[in-house]
């Protein structure tokens, strides 16, 4: 039983389908967080699958550089939520409504 | 694989230039400046970046048009350096608005934040190469969230920055899956392979399913209608530099990239602009952007949120500019890019100096401003005219190139003429709203007790500046347009 | 037969399955056949050993802490790029070596940044 690049796709789209609507319909900050690295991590498998089946190292290359941005999107994103919590002692997104017309 | 470091070295000199800069700032501050109050900390680290920016710019001129860099990641082609100038002087105007304010708690931070931002617009003006390009992306995306929630006094700023993080970094994914259908498809992350790839072996489902997913990521960072949800609110919590920031550069290095991504340069075939079924998808999002920007701004009565939706109307424009761009080259796109970014962020800067002194949310606050400063009010008068595009400024020459460039080649015989024909109409509405704010600031008596405001030197200095060039630009459109 | 080469995996699912499945289904059966049911504000505790717990199970952490899983994090994806560098090392050219020196030194920065700036603090 060896998985082909259609399985590989398949599950990949997957992983972005759940991360997509994870962001859509769930109300904790930290939780469409999450979501949003599911979707990453998606696009990330879809990128070696096609870099094993094309035979060539540059997609494994950028995956490197996807992990590092990642890294730096969970600097940026926990410091902005935390930063929030100690304003507003909530992380939930349907408190966050301050900005009005 | 042979790489030529000295090349790569000399065509990054502008960056680079930029990155120590921001060294030096951060070790300055931490040591000569550590004992001094905060205003004169984020003066000189102000001045150090203006001055790095300002060199960088002259080496990026210098160094001119090189061609393609490291085997083709990089191309530094006559748009490129055109972006890479036009972006420093974006970021030199946010710098001389922020100057002033006290009301950050880290000054040197944020000037280091913002030359990072700029290394990263600058990297996107001139990326050919997948992974350069999200990197750059990035880099820029990232900064500009921080950015928006760097004042910690007040809430609103962090909830902004926080909106904005969430929609960019959905964004961010959706342009990665598309990235990632695109090497898969054609085998190669550089932009000129792919068009080869794709021009010999057509159409294919899942080049479709890649054109969705890096539209919608497009879409969401250039805050084009439907997904546009996020910059109302950004616009309005983050600091008025920020928010400037945001506005005018962001814009400028994103539809610089994205016609790129879409045309490819001048000397290589048609990338995804050869699908078919893109350009109706663009153009549906420039209508809808142009629809629900300028009707939405009608009902605000805060001016940010107003500029807000005003600048997603001029997404929708800008977009029909990327279509038109395909037959007429960059040409007219850039101009609208560079004048409209030099109006709104004029713009923004006049806000800043008012909120520093007592509130200006409100459009109503704006009243009596040509009795309390009458600088600050003909600067606003000559950037909101602008953004009107009511001539001799430059913002009616931008709409003017876009609008002709979109129409030329087949008149009403294309929908894309009459996109153009529904852009005038949408500008008429646009006009309405803009001449709102200048009645609130140039007619309307100041309310009691209102008192003069003091401009602080450096600002007055690049609001006069940036209000200098929207009227050269206007009056000798060729200084920018003899670059294409 | 020839085994397939994973055969054991699945072997070892089974069996990490099934031995809780089955501790959980004798435990049932004691409780339907010999234990009586009787709730009580002590059988809710979180721990029910005799002693009183004292406030509330779910504690907040200390948002402070974050700082320094970050600057691990940092650290820890450099070597992600530290080490193909060391493989192919003999193989570059002096230009490699600066672009990577400029690299460490921007992190290292950041270290230092930090430390001035007394994040590293405990307090």
């Amino acid at each position: 039983m060896n998985a082909g690049l259609s399985e590989y796709l398949v599950l990949s789209g997957l992983l972005f389908a759940l991360g997509f609507f994870g962001v859509l319909l769930r109300k904790n900050t930290l939780v469409i967080y999450m979501c949003l690295e599911l979707m990453l991590v998606a696009s990330t498998l879809a990128l070696v699958a096609f870099s094993r089946f094309n035979g060539a190292l540059d997609g494994h290359v950028f995956v490197f550089f996807i992990l590092t941005v990642a890294a730096a999107e969970v600097a940026v994103g926990l410091a902005i939520i935390v930063a929030l919590f100690r304003k507003r002692q909530t992380v939930m997104v349907d408190e966050l409504n301050h900005l009005k017309n | 694989m042979n790489i030529d470091y000295s090349l790569f070295f000399r065509a990054m000199q502008p960056e680079s230039l930029l990155i120590e800069a921001a060294l030096a700032i951060i070790i300055l501050d931490l040591t000569v400046m550590r004992r001094k109050d905060l205003s004169a900390r984020l003066n000189v680290a102000s001045l150090v970046g203006a001055l790095a920016v300002a060199l960088a710019a002259v080496l990026a001129l210098r160094n001119g048009a090189m061609g393609e860099i490291l085997n083709g990641v990089l191309n530094l082609d006559t748009l490129a350096v055109a972006t890479r100038v036009g972006v420093l002087g974006l970021t030199l105007l946010v710098l001389g608005i922020g100057t002033g304010g006290a009301r950050i708690r880290n000054p040197a931070e944020y000037v280091v934040i913002v030359l990072c931002a700029a290394v990263g617009f600058m990297l996107m003006a001139s990326a050919q190469q997948l992974l350069l390009v999200f990197l750059a992306l990035e880099l820029a995306s990232l900064s500009l969230y921080v950015l928006a929630g760097f004042d910690k006094s007040r809430p609103e700023s962090a909830e902004a920055g926080l909106k904005y993080f969430l929609f960019g970094g959905m964004a961010a994914a959706f342009l990665l899956f598309g990235f990632s259908l695109l090497y898969g498809l054609t085998g190669t992350l550089d932009l000129p392979g792919m068009s080869v790839v794709m021009a010999a072996t057509g159409f294919h489902p899942m080049l479709a399913v890649a054109m969705v997913m890096i539209l919608v990521g497009f879409g969401y960072k250039a805050a084009a209608a439907p997904f546009h949800l996020w910059a109302p609110d950004a616009y309005q919590g983050a600091p008025a530099p920020a928010a400037a920031f945001i506005a005018s550069a962001s814009k400028l290095a994103g539809f610089v990239l994205f016609t790129r991504l879409l045309w490819g340069s001048a000397s290589q075939g048609q990338m995804l602009g050869a699908t078919p079924g893109w350009v109706p998808v663009v153009w549906l999002l420039a209508g809808a952007s142009m629809l629900v920007g300028n009707l939405a701004a009608l009902a605000q009565s805060n001016v940010r949120r107003l500029l807000a939706y005003s600048a997603i109307a001029h997404a929708g424009a800008l977009l029909l500019g990327v279509i038109a761009s395909g037959r007429s080259g960059p040409g007219p796109l850039f101009f609208y890019l560079t004048t409209y970014g030099i109006a709104t962020a004029g713009a923004f800067g006049v806000f800043h100096v008012l909120e520093n002194q007592g509130g200006a949310q409100k459009l109503k606050d704006l009243a009596g401003l040509h009795r309390r400063s009458p600088l600050l009010a003909g600067c606003l008068m000559v950037f909101i005219l602008s953004l009107a595009g009511v001539p001799p400024l430059s913002g009616f020459f931008g709409k003017f190139a876009v609008f002709a460039a979109a129409l030329s080649p087949a008149g009403l015989g294309s929908p894309t003429g009459w996109l153009a024909v529904f852009a005038i109409a949408m500008s008429a509405v646009g006009l309405y709203y803009y001449l709102l704010i200048l009645k609130e600031a140039l007619v309307r008596p100041a309310a009691a007790g209102a008192t003069a405001v003091k401009v602080p030197a450096a600002a007055a200095l690049t609001l006069v500046a940036a209000a200098g060039l929207t009227l050269i630009f206007g009056m000798f459109p060729s200084l920018l347009l003899r670059w294409f | 037969m020839s085994a397939h080469p994973h055969a054991s995996l699945a072997l070892f699912l089974l069996v990490a399955v099934g031995f809780p499945l089955a501790a959980l289904m004798v435990a049932r059966l004691w409780f339907r056949f010999f234990q009586p049911a009787r709730p009580g504000a002590t059988k809710q505790d979180v721990y029910e050993c005799g002693v009183a717990p004292t406030g509330d199970s779910w504690i907040q952490f200390k948002a402070h802490y974050y700082l320094y899983a970050l600057l691990f994090l940092v650290f820890d994806v450099e070597v992600l790029f530290l080490l193909p560098f060391a493989v192919a090392f003999t193989g570059l050219p002096a230009g490699a070596l600066v672009a990577m020196l400029a690299f460490m030194l921007l992190l290292a920065e950041g270290l230092v940044w930090a430390w001035h700036r007394g994040h590293l603090d405990w307090s």
